[in-house]
């Protein structure tokens, strides 16, 4: 059974004049790291939200077709049922402190669930110390940077003890020294045997860590598959995706004649992969 | 305001900080319903004198008495006024006795305040079969505070920036110009709480109905102790003030 499946399925948000998802279809299994992305406005953070049921249940609209998250309908089943299965991580962190200290905020989630008082505290320690949180431990969410703030809501998420991290652009509010030290996290979690939903636009920093790569534009999918793969299509810059830097040397070297092995998406791999053409 | 500070809780190490808030809520409210009984120098200098040590034990005199001085210019004004305005036989004894009165209240009270972070006393609410919703709400707007705080200044910063002049003009011009900074601010703020509320969604909020908490409140022996000292101090005082009287010494007012 897939951890997440979308079979055939359409949003559209009161109001709206047109459909956020149009007939997705796809599964996500355990263990995956998905890093999905696409311009503004195409579906990304709605695909996001209807993991854990947040869309149609807290969000309300036409709907069609169904997801299944760990075999569980979204359609039949509250948000809080998923709270254990999906862990939704925002694009402000701000708004998912709700408590005054980080303690407290890890805690707010498992002892929403009825949670043993002994294994809060046990988890509570457990991600402090994984997260790396202790000097953070009894500060006011309103004293932390915004990428101590996002490392927190990501510790209060993990909490729930998920099967899958989603993460809706968790770095777009951050410096990009945050930003690559909460994508760095992620990559560690995913290598843990955690499954990992990410909506990213800088591609630079999360190709390399990724299993597949989703492309969406105006609510369909238009490209599934490995990372190398697709952002070797040209279809990336008709969209307008950020493809990385080695990437698109590979692309320019491509049309200039000159055919490397394989395609880089590093500036390392890109180097070894010159040094093997030009040594041949 | 600098005064208000006195009420704003600090993170401290004391053995005021330790109580359970529930004992700490007894024991101020206690102290302010003893100054309230007194209207003579006296003893309310007492309550006062009593009042110093126990803002010493939360480690927190430095505080207390910036905030005094904040207060000085009100207290200034409560002598002047009510010593010019009393109809009472010795309006300066009469007004002196008021100021010091002003300052016990505060004292007491930011005796709980102070100690108490709110988070701590959503759990004391709780614990005393308030419901949860209730009381999270509570300390979650204690929480949002500084945010919205920030966002009002940034919101007034965009509004200048569009020529909107918030400190000019006069008393109705500025009061209206209250509208573009509220407006805004409205909106951003229920955007925010819409994206709070799926956030607290997604992490099972109001998903069982067993909730558990991490840490419990303890009413511990100490707690104990403060709670019914400051009861049985109560019993006397009332006891003191309106069946026995007042000994002749305590008495004592100014001449004027």
């Amino acid at each position: 059974m897939a951890l997440i499946e979308f079979a055939d399925f359409s949003f559209k948000y009161l109001g709206a004049d047109s459909l956020a998802l149009k007939r997705i279809k796809l599964t996500i299994d355990e263990g995956e790291y998905v890093v999905i992305t696409g311009p503004s406005g195409c579906g990304k953070t709605t695909f996001c939200r209807a993991i854990n049921a947040l869309v149609p249940q807290f969000h309300r609209g036409y709907v069609a077709g169904n997801v299944y998250t760990d075999g569980k309908n979204t359609r039949e089943n509250e948000v809080a049922t998923f709270a254990s299965v999906a862990g939704l991580v925002f694009q402000n962190p701000e708004n998912q402190l709700v408590t005054l200290d980080v303690e407290k905020e890890i805690a707010f989630g498992p002892e929403n669930l009825g949670v043993a008082p002994d294994e809060i505290r046990r988890r509570v320690e457990e991600l402090i110390d994984l997260l790396d949180l202790e000097e953070l431990r009894e500060k006011h969410p309103h004293e932390m940077s915004g990428g101590e703030q996002q490392r927190v809501a990501i510790a209060a998420t993990l909490a729930l003890r998920p099967k899958v991290l989603v993460a809706d652009e968790p770095t777009s509010n951050l410096d990009p020294t945050s930003a690559e030290v909460i994508l760095e996290i992620i990559a560690h979690l995913n290598k843990r045997g955690m499954a990992v939903v990410l909506v990213e636009h800088r591609l630079d920093l999360v190709a390399k860590d990724a299993s597949r790569i989703i492309l969406m534009n105006k609510g369909r999918i238009v490209a599934d598959g490995n990372p190398r793969e697709i952002l070797a299509m040209d279809l990336c810059e008709e969209i307008g995706v950020g493809v990385p830097k080695a990437t698109q040397v590979y692309k320019r070297l491509k049309t200039r004649g000159v055919e490397l092995r394989n395609v880089p998406l590093t500036g390392v791999e890109l180097a070894e992969l010159v040094q093997e053409a030009t040594s041949r | 305001m600098s005064f208000l500070e006195v009420f704003q809780y600090t993170r401290q190490d004391s053995i005021m900080h330790r109580l359970d808030p529930r004992s700490k809520l007894v024991l101020s409210i206690v102290c302010a319903a003893v100054s309230m009984m007194f209207m003579e120098i006296i003893p309310l200098l007492m309550v006062f004198i009593c009042l110093l040590p126990m803002i010493a034990a939360a480690k927190s005199l430095g505080r207390w008495a910036k905030s005094m001085k904040g207060l000085g210019a009100l207290l200034v004004f409560v002598l002047v006024f009510n010593t010019l305005l009393s109809p009472a036989e010795n309006p300066l004894s009469y007004s002196l006795s008021l100021a010091i009165r002003l300052v016990a209240l505060m004292t007491s009270f930011s005796l709980f305040f102070l100690t108490v972070q709110p988070d701590q006393l959503s759990q004391a609410l709780i614990q005393m079969r308030v419901k949860f919703e209730f009381a999270f709400a509570m300390s979650m707007a204690m929480r949002y505070v500084p945010t919205l705080g920030q966002e009002a200044y940034a919101i007034m910063d965009a509004q200048r920036a569009r020529g909107v002049e918030l400190d000019k003009g006069n008393l109705i011009k500025r009061i209206r110009n209250i509208i573009p900074i509220i407006v805004p601010l409205i909106i951003v703020s229920i955007r925010r709480a819409l994206s709070i509320a799926e956030s607290m969604e997604s992490r099972g909020f109001g998903a069982s109905e067993n909730r558990t908490y991490m840490e419990m409140l303890r009413f511990g022996k100490r707690d104990w102790a403060v709670a019914l000292s400051s009861l049985l101090i109560l019993i006397l005082v009332i006891y003191v003030r309106f069946f026995v009287g007042l000994p002749g010494w305590m008495l004592w007012g100014l001449p004027f």
